[in-house]
């Protein structure tokens, strides 16, 4: 038997597109690494209210150059991100309440569709992600009726708060826990810099598949 | 013939400790891939004056996780980065006009030697820096006649202690265009340059050009390729440039070329 797997926690949100770029690397690289991938729901605007923090995207300089850097990353990373124009003003104004509390119930559940749902969500419009999933639809409907329960907010409330204690400013943060201690890297272009700390190599954000290198 | 080299355009300050970073590997892959490295003095205070944005270390958080971050990359860049625990308020009240003044001055009359002095001056920067006993009043002859180490503090209490601002600031750069290799007449003779209006336009229009560019902090690299400029701002942008150029990317420490024979 060999040496025990190292947990990867991964803090996310899916209003943050730089949260599903790193979650797309992670979840290729968990079935490549000696790692245990954690997925964590969380809500980034409790991330920017404890931190004081602002999203970058209020400063008009750094959403111009999100716009270019996403679509170029983007391509490198193979995650199919289209953003329209006004997608900034669409995000800070409606928010991701409910999609996080509806990933948190699937978490609790259903843990085995957290991956799935979670890309789905961040492919479509919210209210239709389960489906697209292949979650039956009164499965989906009483998801939907768990997410104002207060054991779905009271979870959602304390992993963001982890994320905070762990440091958090913003999303998504990556927790390696390696040989007893934590190390908590922030963005999506910390991946190569994870791999140095667990001692893995780095193949790019896309790596051949397991099986492709038997 | 083979194809041109792509132009590589690295906007920089040295108070930007991941401008540091962005830096060494450039200087490294540009003896490794098909570009040319063209270094661009500028200074990040006009980049946050300009762009509306602020440094990132005055958010706690953030001057937190980069304490953490600069030491991770330091070791996985082979950079030698050490930063003391209050760093940033050094960073922040101190400012880089001057030394960015300098290597606008080199690059203008010494290019060539342009590499060396920015590297020397990063390495330097902070020698005013010094450990003292917390108990040891700050006035004192003992406490200003102290030098710059990189010890552990380990058995002292951090606090940090300014020289005379002027005189040490001057000489700092001196020492590192010296160790860069750089007669010392001659490196007078730049200190004596920065207040030149030549090298503080040069300065500003080069800072200017950086915004102009989309930057609201630095590293900047703007990559010129089949006629289109691509601006990547952070040191950590390095592979996806790679990608762009449709060079090989082998991390932050690529083997030199003479390895790869």
């Amino acid at each position: 038997m060999g040496p025990l797997p190292r947990t990867l926690e991964l803090f996310y949100d899916v209003l943050s597109p730089y949260s599903w770029l790193g979650f797309e690397v992670l979840c290729r690289y968990q079935h490549v690494w000696n790692v245990d991938l954690q997925l964590r729901p969380t809500l980034i605007a409790g991330i920017m209210k404890d931190s004081g923090n602002k999203p970058p995207a209020l400063l008009p300089r750094k959403a111009q150059y999100m716009t270019q850097d996403l679509r170029s990353l983007g391509q490198h990373f193979q995650v199919p991100i289209q953003f329209p124009k006004d997608f900034f003003s669409v995000i800070l104004e409606k928010g991701s309440l409910s999609a996080m509390r509806f990933l948190t119930a699937v978490h609790l559940e259903c843990p085995e569709m957290l991956e799935k749902v979670s890309r789905e969500l961040w492919m479509r419009v919210w209210s239709r992600a389960a489906e697209k999933a292949g979650m039956p639809a009164e499965q989906a409907q009483r998801f939907l009726e768990k997410i104002s329960s207060p054991k779905v907010k009271n979870q959602l409330k304390e992993t963001t708060e982890t994320a905070c204690k762990y440091g958090a400013f913003g999303l998504p943060v990556t927790v390696a826990h390696v040989d007893g201690q934590s190390h908590m890297l922030f963005g999506s272009d910390r991946m190569e810099l994870l791999a140095h700390l667990l001692g893995e190599k780095w193949m790019g954000p896309v790596p051949p598949a397991p099986s492709a290198r038997l």
